[in-house]
């Protein structure tokens, strides 16, 4: 089989994980080729829109598990390939010296047992490090299984270790990946979370959630992140809306994946990371589901209306934050600035602050974007969606998602 | 007589920080600040060269007052924009009369338009630090073409001096002609006219690699979560035409 046949195959089996990021590493970079970039760099963009930054393949697709999402599952007639640790270390010094990429992202099926495939993947690892002099970004897959010193081997050598809970609850789990359990994916993490430090695992770890592939909500996949967030450290919790690559009567059919839910989950994520929010602020029991017409912080700023408007030149930080469309860049800009002047509407539009839904919840210098009469729930409910009816209008093929 | 007034200076950042120095001083206001290379005659205007002067006393001075405040303006200096050496002009003088807080002054236009600049500049580089393109010659020496809208050779060849260290490169912007040669820890920039690709032999392998990642690029794509519009706003086109693996679909579209 050619080069070009096994990354073909490899490449194409390891692309619905959705981690691409090259970021967040300070590992001093010793000599040799290349130094990781703490902010990360995008190399390309594929024709789904997903940043290309790391040369994603498969050590193999073999695999021993037959997990009933997976497209490489044992039960499933695909063409299988292996690449030697060689052709992989080739390859990838061959793209970053071109400026292809920034590094690799390692992850395999697992081949024979789980020591075993831990094994070949440190065996490839440590020589593109130590025989190739790599000093780029480098990611690679936990098995789950594997034994606890191979990982803390591997942790020793790479940026970034993930390991994929998969699905929220154990049951979901259970039903369509009985050959993976919770327990071996958390204990890996954490492992690392005991050993990280700047020559291990400098970039952290992050993790993966299939989304729509299983009937939990949302308040279930909020809660699980958040555990994970708290209590092993985890720098991301990707979240991959489910595209139906096997059939199986245990798996929905979906035609086209629920990608406005993943983009919510994505917000909402952010809102509890950055923005100061709990799972508890976005989701309750009579809501365990984020509104697919309106972002969840909108969400939540009409549900919390007393708190508005909020004046801009008086506001603390946390509390800009909690203002539908302003971030934390935006918001340290406002406080930096209006120690030396007061701010009005036309101050903020030359900061680059979006008002496009903020101006619905701020008062600047006392006045509201219109006459204060208007500001109702029923008026800013209708005129955010219509700001976001305009988009869909744009984008047919999203349309057609809400009215399946 | 009009009282158009113009001044020239010979296109290098510190000959430029000597004349805004020098009318600063004179108080005199500058109807335009223009590179002599691209000065036109035009019989209406009265034109004046200040100074020959290079020397870095000026540009001291303005670091003393803040770093930041200095870094934007040599920002402006790389940019595009057409009128930077007035904006220039306007943020020293301000800022020599505000001190290091004039970076959050954007209430004065001059401020908010050297901030929006120096941001600009600063996002070109960090895409191009991903989107530069190397070929490998016969010689191992690597080569990318680019042709940026703003001047941002010298921070590419500063980042490609850590990243590609133990390597030798060549970075050639098209439109400014200027080449940065990097080889045995050292980069120069220098100017050279029409630097032709079809004059060099690539390596062997190159095809094979080049090949190779434009599998990868094909293969990685998830159909069933096509969107090229978000494609685009990541990558704009501009950029597409060095990037061999969108090179072919630049071509498709012109046919």
């Amino acid at each position: 089989m050619s080069i070009e046949e096994k990354l073909k195959i490899l490449a194409d089996s390891a692309k619905y994980d959705a981690s691409c990021s090259s970021s967040g590493s300070k590992r001093k970079a010793k000599d040799g080729l290349g130094i990781p970039s703490f902010s990360g760099i995008c190399h390309s963009f594929s024709s789904d829109g997903r940043c290309i930054s790391l040369l994603k393949i498969l050590m193999t697709n073999c695999c021993i598990f037959d997990c009933k999402y997976c497209i490489n599952r044992r039960s499933n007639e695909v063409k299988r390939a292996i690449f030697t640790p060689e052709e992989i270390c080739e390859i990838t010094i061959n793209f970053y010296k071109r400026n292809y990429i920034e590094g690799l992202f390692l992850s395999s099926g697992i081949i024979k047992n789980p020591d075993y495939t831990m094994n070949k993947l440190i065996e490839t690892i440590s020589l593109l490090r130590n025989k190739y002099h790599f000093n780029g970004y480098i990611h690679v897959k936990a098995i789950p299984g594997a034994s606890n010193y191979l990982l803390k081997k591997l942790g020793s050598l790479v940026d970034r270790i993930s390991a994929n809970i998969e699905l929220p609850t154990h049951n979901g789990l259970k039903l369509l990946a009985p050959d993976k359990s919770q327990d071996k994916v958390t204990t890996i993490m954490q492992t690392i979370k005991e050993n990280q430090n700047k020559n291990f695992v400098n970039a952290g770890q992050s993790t993966q959630m299939i989304i729509g592939a299983t009937k939990e909500s949302d308040l279930d996949i909020m809660k699980m992140s958040s555990f994970l967030y708290q209590n092993y450290k985890l720098k991301r919790v990707f979240y991959s809306a489910y595209i139906a690559v096997n059939k199986d009567n245990l798996l929905p059919a979906l035609k086209m994946p629920p990608l406005k839910r993943e983009h919510r989950l994505y917000q909402a994520d952010w809102l509890i990371k950055y923005y100061n929010f709990k799972v508890t602020d976005l989701l309750d029991k009579n809501n365990p589901n984020f509104n697919i017409l309106l972002d969840p912080k909108s969400n939540w700023a009409l549900r919390n209306l007393h708190l508005f408007p909020c004046e801009i030149n008086k506001a603390s930080y946390n509390d800009l934050l909690k203002i539908p469309g302003i971030g934390p860049k935006s918001a340290q800009k406002i406080i930096s600035n209006r120690r030396y002047y007061t701010l009005e509407y036309n101050d903020l539009k030359k900061l680059g602050v979006v008002l496009k839904r903020a101006k619905y919840f701020i008062l600047c210098n006392g006045h509201y974007f219109m006459n204060k009469t208007y500001f109702s729930p029923n008026f800013i409910e209708t005129n955010l969606l219509l700001e976001d009816q305009s988009i869909k209008i744009q984008s047919k093929e999203q349309l057609s998602l809400f009215n399946e | 007589m009009n009282d158009f007034n113009i001044y020239l200076y010979d296109g290098s950042f510190y000959n430029l920080l000597n004349t805004i120095e020098i009318l600063i001083k004179e108080k005199i206001k500058p109807n335009n600040i223009i590179n002599e290379k691209y000065y036109i005659n035009d019989l209406l205007s009265n034109v004046y060269k200040k100074t020959l002067k290079t020397d870095t006393l000026f540009a001291q001075k303005l670091k003393s007052i803040s770093l930041r405040f200095y870094q934007i303006i040599y920002d402006v200096y790389l940019s595009n924009d057409q009128n930077k050496e007035l904006i220039i002009y306007y943020f020293i003088l301000n800022g020599l009369k505000y001190g290091a807080k004039i970076v959050y002054l954007r209430k004065l236009k001059c401020v908010n338009k050297a901030l929006n600049i120096s941001h600009y500049v600063h996002n070109e580089v960090h895409k191009l630090k991903g989107f530069v393109r190397f070929q490998k010659l016969e010689t191992n020496f690597y080569l990318a073409y680019i042709n940026p809208t703003n001047n941002v050779l010298e921070y590419l060849a500063k980042y490609f001096k850590k990243r590609l260290a133990t390597e030798s490169w060549m970075i050639y912007d098209i439109k400014r002609n200027l080449l940065s040669i990097y080889t045995n820890n050292k980069y120069i920039i220098i100017e050279v006219a029409d630097l032709e690709k079809n004059k060099f032999k690539f390596s062997d392998d190159e095809k094979i690699f080049a090949n190779l990642w434009q599998t990868f690029y094909k293969t990685i794509a998830i159909k069933q979560r096509t969107n090229k519009r978000c494609q685009m706003n990541f990558m704009p086109k501009k950029y597409w035409s060095y990037m061999i693996e969108m090179s072919d679909k630049i071509a498709k579209d012109n046919f």
